[in-house]
């Protein structure tokens, strides 16, 4: 659906529920740009869309709060916030207590910023969601964040 | 030299690259020294401009691309440093004002000494060097490799004048046309037109 969509790069700070998408994209030729921080990734990913680049951005919920402030002063006030795919910590089952409070913040965070919120909980959201957003926030010059619900799957590792 | 005397050099040595200001006094200095021009001006977003910069970089390889980033500014996002040296883009500059103060807060010091260039010089593919003077700036700008960072040491603290509020959706329009082989007049005559 990303590549349906014409996304020409992806940016993101690793997660290993998000390692299968990046592989395919990846193996799609797609460039995949690794950096050190969501904040960071934010404001690159924004020079990208100056250009007329379709960037997405991946990241964890945690690395929301990170990020807060290149969205709040740069992505929305410019217009230019790539669609964010965030992968949820921090709700359902999460194990880490450490995760839950930046997991609940997550998308009233995203709305008090101005970024609408899509919801992918199942494989049948995955197309109709996915293309809603992306299309918004490609085309329609919205800011639009895609919460990978637990509920999806592709779950973590103990350790993770 | 002063902040706009840094920028004044930049536009005049580099005409058609696309330069990007970190937000207070690299933007004033920048709008000063071009006259407005379509120039990526940040309004806020402490720390994010050098990686707005990468971005560019990495978006339009063939384009010139220079950051212009008050030391504050650099501190905060110091990490860019090591993306930087990831991408290793063969067409970015970033031109640190160097003056050990935070200046659009108020012009509290910076705690420690930046020390930027050694930074610069102990990652891979980034080269570094210090500027005194104007003279010395101009002779480095087209011989320092790239990706490249220059310290430009900032003897007057003086504030360039410019304001640093600006309209963040004219911004985008002019540098998004300056992006695309654009006239620089095209987003004043454009005012407006978006909605």
């Amino acid at each position: 659906m990303l590549l349906a969509c014409d996304t020409n790069s992806a940016v993101v700070v690793p997660d290993s529920r998000l390692d299968g998408i990046l592989q395919c994209l990846s193996e799609q030729g797609l460039p995949v740009r690794q950096l050190t921080r969501e904040e960071e990734c934010v404001a690159f990913a924004a020079g990208h869309r100056i250009c007329g680049r379709r960037p997405v951005l991946f990241m964890q919920s945690s690395g929301l709060g990170n990020a807060a402030n290149a969205l709040g002063s740069l992505a929305v006030p410019y217009g230019l916030c790539p669609p964010l795919v965030i992968s949820m910590r921090g709700t359902g089952e999460e194990q880490n207590p450490s995760q839950v409070p930046m997991g609940q913040s997550t998308e009233p965070l995203l709305t008090a910023l101005g970024v609408q919120v899509f919801s992918i909980r199942s494989d049948a959201d995955v197309e109709p969601v996915a293309r809603r957003a992306l299309t918004a926030g490609f085309d329609e010059d919205t800011a639009v964040a895609v919460l990978l619900e637990p509920a999806l799957g592709g779950g973590r590792d103990e350790r993770d | 030299m002063n902040a706009t005397e840094v920028a004044r050099t930049l536009v005049e040595r580099s005409p058609d690259a696309l330069l990007v200001a970190s937000l207070g006094t690299a933007t004033s200095a920048l709008r000063s020294a071009s006259d407005d021009g379509p120039h990526l001006y940040f309004g806020g977003a402490m720390g994010s401009a050098t990686a707005t910069a990468l971005g560019i970089a990495d978006a339009v390889p063939e384009r010139e691309v220079i950051a212009l980033v008050g030391d504050g500014d650099l501190l905060m996002g110091a990490s860019t440093l090591w993306s930087i040296s990831a991408l290793a883009p063969a067409n970015l500059l970033l031109v640190a004002l160097v003056d050990g103060h935070y200046s659009i807060t108020g012009g509290q010091p910076i705690s420690a000494e930046t020390r930027f260039v050694e930074v610069a010089r102990s990652l891979r593919h980034l080269a570094a060097a210090r500027a005194h003077s104007t003279d010395e700036l101009a002779s480095l700008l087209p011989t320092l490799s790239r990706p490249g960072l220059l310290e430009a040491v900032l003897a007057e603290r003086t504030w360039p004048g410019s304001s640093p509020f600006v309209d963040p959706h004219r911004v985008r329009r002019r540098f998004a046309a300056r992006v695309n082989g654009g006239s620089e007049q095209d987003g004043s005559q454009t005012e407006g037109a978006e909605p």
